[in-house]
């Protein structure tokens, strides 16, 4: 609300004709003040040559930033490869933001927009050269989460630079072997996971340091987390639809179907992967270059199919992930940072670096026409695996809105969840604690939280 | 100041020369030490006030001791606090009766290769932590580790990093890493004990066992007390090795340990709450290690 506040007193200001800057700025950025509202009303380029750094995990990036260094002399990157979001980058950026000390440029999360912005973390590029041109290269509902759903009346506050539509994967020929066909059901999934037990495999692993996977799963069965109106914000972490994937899932736990001493992304994972002891995993896009560069003992031996559904005959996908490039409070080249983001996610061969290095499944619409992801993998047996995502894509709920402090909320998550693996708890309760802490983190913040 | 310098002038100099020598240790310590603690009592004092809707501005305010309240109210912090002085009761008296032992043995007389031997034993402590964790960490997970695959093998189901033993491996990691620092601390002080008493005990008939626990340990009993105080404040401090192993196991919680907690608030931007169960943690080490020296000091006395 205070935003749109101060979008329309500065139209109003723009309309009453003091046009010139210096004067623009005093009598009107005034008002709010910070960060944003200097970069936003005034996102000039510097001139001269300006450094930028950047922090980002996506595989390969190096890559992509070399050309552009390459044709932007005036512009460099200085690139940082950093663990992704949640195993730390986020804490440094925090830490980084407070001392103030943040990278120009950051790769940030779907879900941790809102967080970033409620900090005061990032800089609305909307005025920066190109911006706003640039919304309908984007498929729309990326574009959508970095206006924050309000259609460009709340400023934009990053780049998307690509999606996680889910999907399962799975070793098609341990499946074949077993006689299994991918699981069209969760119910056939349960099934499939019990007969895999009896040949000493689990079906998946349940990890305790991914709750934005758990998170994926509720996605799908339209279990939105949060609320939001113009003053307050309302957490629906605990409503029927989300019980329903959890107690889903505690029953698998209980009956020891999923191994729940792997952490995901993690050595022992990989392992179990190319041993062939866990032989599906329910994952994004871009996991297709995770299994791929860790599980090479199993190269085509895997497939993709679509999420299993709830409900026989549904076509529902959840979203685990995907990224956008933000420009950083505090960035003193908010132009050129903006231009380098948008460079980035929209240039063909940045995009068709990005595909090839990092699996990334880009969010502008170019990039789903990259010839790369109409082709066979052969990793995946030689399966055109991105059909599938792209199917799930369209399958996605694009509604889904995320609360401020998901740095804490998932925290209760991941706490929950290691409280369940250790058998005092059930994920049921675990919403139920999320939820009602999840409301006490927004309040923390002085944010209004409607019962 | 000799005669020829007024003195007037010598004065001044001569009371500014104590705080040159000082500044060295002064100036790093107002820096890094003063002045961030300073900081963080400031900011416990206060919180995040927020005016103008879902996505508003942020002020900061001063709050009392609202946020220590929050601390004292929250279900992890005797959780939390409990877990580490379980761990201190168990894991300290362990790896100092270690480092007792191993000191003891290089100053016997029957000891060979003395220097070889404090080098080995003080290796460990010389090994940044995430490192020694993060090995560690490849010697306890079930699926990767040859030592799990070894007691398999021989018939031993041990679940290194299951909730019920991960407070205990990390355990294990901390002993391995500062018995040997523990160790010189004693070891030196051994070198202390003056060589005629230990000659006249000898004369008496004491073997080396009666000459070790009669005259030895009672002499080195400050260097014992010594390590005893920094093994408190280390065990209240624990935050690497736990932090290490949420990557491998599945039983670390964002609150397992109070600097842990900590550090997961202040990253969920809750710093004036970190800042505040950050001193809370300094209060409680400090009445814990103040008590243990009370407590061996009177019984010494």
């Amino acid at each position: 609300m205070a935003m749109r506040d101060r979008t329309s007193s500065v139209r109003r200001c723009m309309l009453g004709g003091v046009a010139l800057s210096l004067t623009f700025l005093t009598a009107c950025g005034g008002g709010g003040g910070g960060s944003d509202d200097a970069a936003g009303a005034a996102c000039k380029p510097s001139g001269g040559k300006v450094t930028l750094d950047y922090w980002s995990w996506v595989p390969g990036m190096q890559k992509a930033v070399d050309v552009w260094n390459g044709d932007n002399p005036d512009i460099q990157v200085e690139l940082k490869t950093v663990p992704s979001g949640n195993a730390g980058t986020y804490q440094n950026l925090s830490h980084a933001l407070k001392a103030g000390k943040a990278p120009d440029l950051g790769q940030i999360e779907y879900d941790s927009l809102a967080s970033f912005r409620l900090k005061e973390g990032l800089t609305d590029i909307s005025s920066c050269p190109g911006v706003e041109e640039a919304g309908a290269a984007f498929v729309d509902w990326t574009w959508s989460q970095v206006e924050f759903g309000a259609g460009g009346e709340d400023g934009v506050w990053a780049v998307p630079q690509d999606t996680g539509p889910m999907a399962l994967f799975y070793r098609k020929d341990v499946y074949d072997e077993l006689g299994m066909r991918a699981p069209a059901t969760w119910n056939e999934y349960a099934d499939q996971a019990r007969r895999l037990k009896k040949e000493g495999k689990f079906i998946t692993h349940f990890s305790q340091t991914d709750p934005n996977w758990f998170t994926g799963l509720l996605w799908q069965n339209k279990a939105t987390m949060f609320e939001r109106s113009d003053d307050s914000w309302k957490v629906t972490v605990d409503r029927p639809e989300s019980r329903q994937v959890a107690d889903y899932w505690q029953k698998l736990i209980d009956d020891k179907l999923v191994a729940t001493d792997l952490q995901g992304f993690s050595p022992a994972l990989y392992k179990a992967w190319n041993d062939g002891e866990v032989v599906t995993w329910v994952s994004a896009a871009w996991g297709y270059s995770t299994i791929r560069d860790n599980a090479k003992a199993t190269a085509g031996a895997w497939a993709v199919a679509p999420m299993p559904q709830w409900k026989a005959g549904d076509r529902q996908a959840g979203n685990w992930g995907g990224s956008t490039t933000t420009v950083m409070a505090g960035s003193e080249h908010p132009a050129e940072a903006a231009k380098f983001a948008l460079w980035l996610n929209t240039d063909p061969e940045a995009l068709e670096i990005l595909n090839r290095e990092g699996g990334l499944y880009p969010a502008a619409k170019a990039g789903l026409e990259l010839p790369a992801l109409q082709q066979p993998v052969d990793f995946y047996g030689k399966q055109k695996v991105f059909d599938v995502f792209a199917q799930a894509s369209t399958q996605v709920d694009t509604g889904f809105t995320w609360g401020p402090t998901m740095t804490d909320t998932y925290r209760f998550l991941s706490d929950g969840t290691a409280n369940t693996i250790a058998g005092k708890s059930t994920l049921g309760d675990v919403l139920e604690d999320t939820g009602t802490r999840s409301a006490e983190s927004l309040r923390k913040q002085s944010l209004d939280v409607t019962p | 100041m000799t005669s020829t310098t007024a003195p007037a002038r010598g004065r001044p100099r001569r009371t500014l020369a104590p705080y040159a020598f000082l500044a060295p240790f002064l100036i790093p310590f107002v820096l890094f030490t003063l002045l961030p603690v300073g900081y963080a009592l400031w900011q416990s004092l206060h919180k995040t006030a927020r005016t103008g809707g879902t996505f508003g501005r942020t002020r900061t305010v001063f709050a009392g001791l609202e946020q220590y309240g929050r601390v004292l109210g929250e279900d992890y912090f005797g959780e939390s606090l409990l877990r580490v002085l379980g761990f201190a009761l168990v894991q300290i008296p362990v790896m100092l009766l270690l480092a007792l032992v191993l000191a003891l043995l290089l100053d016997s007389a029957v000891a060979r290769a003395k220097k070889f031997f404090r080098l080995v034993y003080f290796v460990p402590y010389g090994i940044p932590g995430v490192v020694a964790a993060l090995m560690w960490a490849f010697l306890y997970d079930p699926r990767l580790s040859p030592v799990v695959d070894l007691l398999r093998s021989a018939g031993v189901h041990a679940d290194l990093t299951g909730p019920d033993a991960i407070l205990w491996s990390i355990a294990n990691v901390v002993t391995w890493t500062y018995t040997g620092y523990n160790m010189l601390i004693i070891y030196a002080a051994l070198q202390a004990v003056p060589a005629d008493i230990t000659e006249a005990a000898r004369m008496d008939g004491a073997g080396g066992w009666t000459i070790a626990l009669r005259i030895k340990i009672p002499v080195i009993r400050p260097a014992l007390v010594l390590t005893g105080v920094f093994s408190i404040i280390g065990s209240f401090q624990l935050f690497t090795e736990p932090q290490v192993f949420r990557s491998i196991s599945t039983s670390v919680t964002s609150t397992y340990t109070p600097n842990v907690a900590a550090y997961s608030l202040a990253s969920g931007d809750s710093y004036n709450e970190a800042a505040a169960l950050s001193v809370v943690l300094a209060v409680v080490t400090f009445v814990l290690s103040f008590a243990f020296l009370r407590f061996t000091t009177r019984r010494q006395g």
